[in-house]
């Protein structure tokens, strides 16, 4: 339970870390269902493996690509919305296995993207699952992990 | 004077930011070429000189590692100074890079002055954005 918390704590610190630096977008934990229009995810193995999903709404994505690149709203393609998402968990993932175990290498895959919608809660067994709101725009995380990776 | 710049990631989004972190920074860029992976980037190369190649590590085809190895086996592309930028940057990862010639490591996510600090400092640039001469005498050098 402690090592869970341990790990929950890491992943945020790595979320927040992330979006505030390279998107400067706030997060804040939240406890409701959201809706979701894109899925990004990535796989990790090192000393443990796992896989990290990002749900992403499309307004913190169209958000997260004007505060990136500096692009107004008419200049924003599902091509880029699609970039910026992949990027942020390629980041998240990566600052997150670098805090789990900075010893060990860890090989992250290319991050994969799908056009999806659907709705993303908290409650989901033996996954970790995270809801954040920044001003009514949401970001949803899962991740899952075993021990004993490569 | 003014520099020519490889950027290098798979993420155009990333090169976009990189790109606009370093014009802001002051400094003075005369080309700022951009490649998806190391093989793209071999090719430019193949056709313009750079004075500095800014790279991700994670990419596919050739990735960042595989790249720097390309490098060091070219006489003259061995010479250009080499910064990786990269979100995965354990101690071993990191000393991988610099065994394979790399001068710079900037981890991701990044504040815009690391971008410059590491830049300036690996290519010899002043705070002014002007190269600094080496100001040493000779006999400072062990020949």
């Amino acid at each position: 339970m402690g090592n869970m918390k341990k790990t929950q704590e890491m992943l945020m610190n790595s979320i927040f870390d992330v979006f505030e630096k390279m998107f400067f977008v706030f997060l804040e934990p939240c406890d409701e269902e959201m809706k979701y229009d894109m899925i990004t995810s990535i796989e990790f193995a090192g000393s443990v493996k796992g896989d990290i999903r990002a749900y992403l709404s499309t307004g913190i994505a169209n958000f997260m690509v004007e505060n990136m690149l500096g692009l107004g709203a008419n200049e924003i393609t599902d091509k880029t919305r699609e970039d910026c998402a992949k990027e942020a968990l390629n980041m998240i993932a990566g600052s997150f296995v670098n805090k789990l175990d900075a010893s060990s290498v860890f090989d992250l895959s290319i991050p994969s993207y799908e056009k999806k919608s659907g709705r993303f809660g908290m409650a989901s067994p033996g996954k970790l699952n995270l809801v954040f709101d920044s001003d009514g725009l949401f970001l949803g995380i899962s991740m899952n992990m075993v021990d004993g990776g490569k | 004077m003014s520099f020519n710049v490889l950027i290098v990631d798979d993420s155009s989004a990333m090169r976009a930011v990189i790109k606009k972190v370093i014009g802001l920074s002051g400094f003075k860029m005369d080309s700022c070429l951009e490649a998806g992976n190391g093989r793209e980037a071999m090719e430019l190369l193949s056709e313009q000189w750079v004075d500095v190649i800014i790279s991700d590590i994670n990419m596919p085809e050739v990735n960042g590692l595989e790249f720097l190895e390309l490098l060091r086996e070219n006489e003259t592309l061995k010479e250009i100074p080499v910064i990786m930028i990269t979100t995965e940057a354990s101690e071993q990862r990191m000393q991988g890079a610099f065994d394979r010639g790399a001068k710079g490591f900037i981890k991701k996510p990044f504040l815009p002055e690391e971008i410059k600090r590491v830049l300036y400092e690996v290519i010899g640039v002043g705070s002014d954005g002007q190269y600094e001469e080496d100001t040493r005498d000779a006999d400072e050098f062990d020949f």
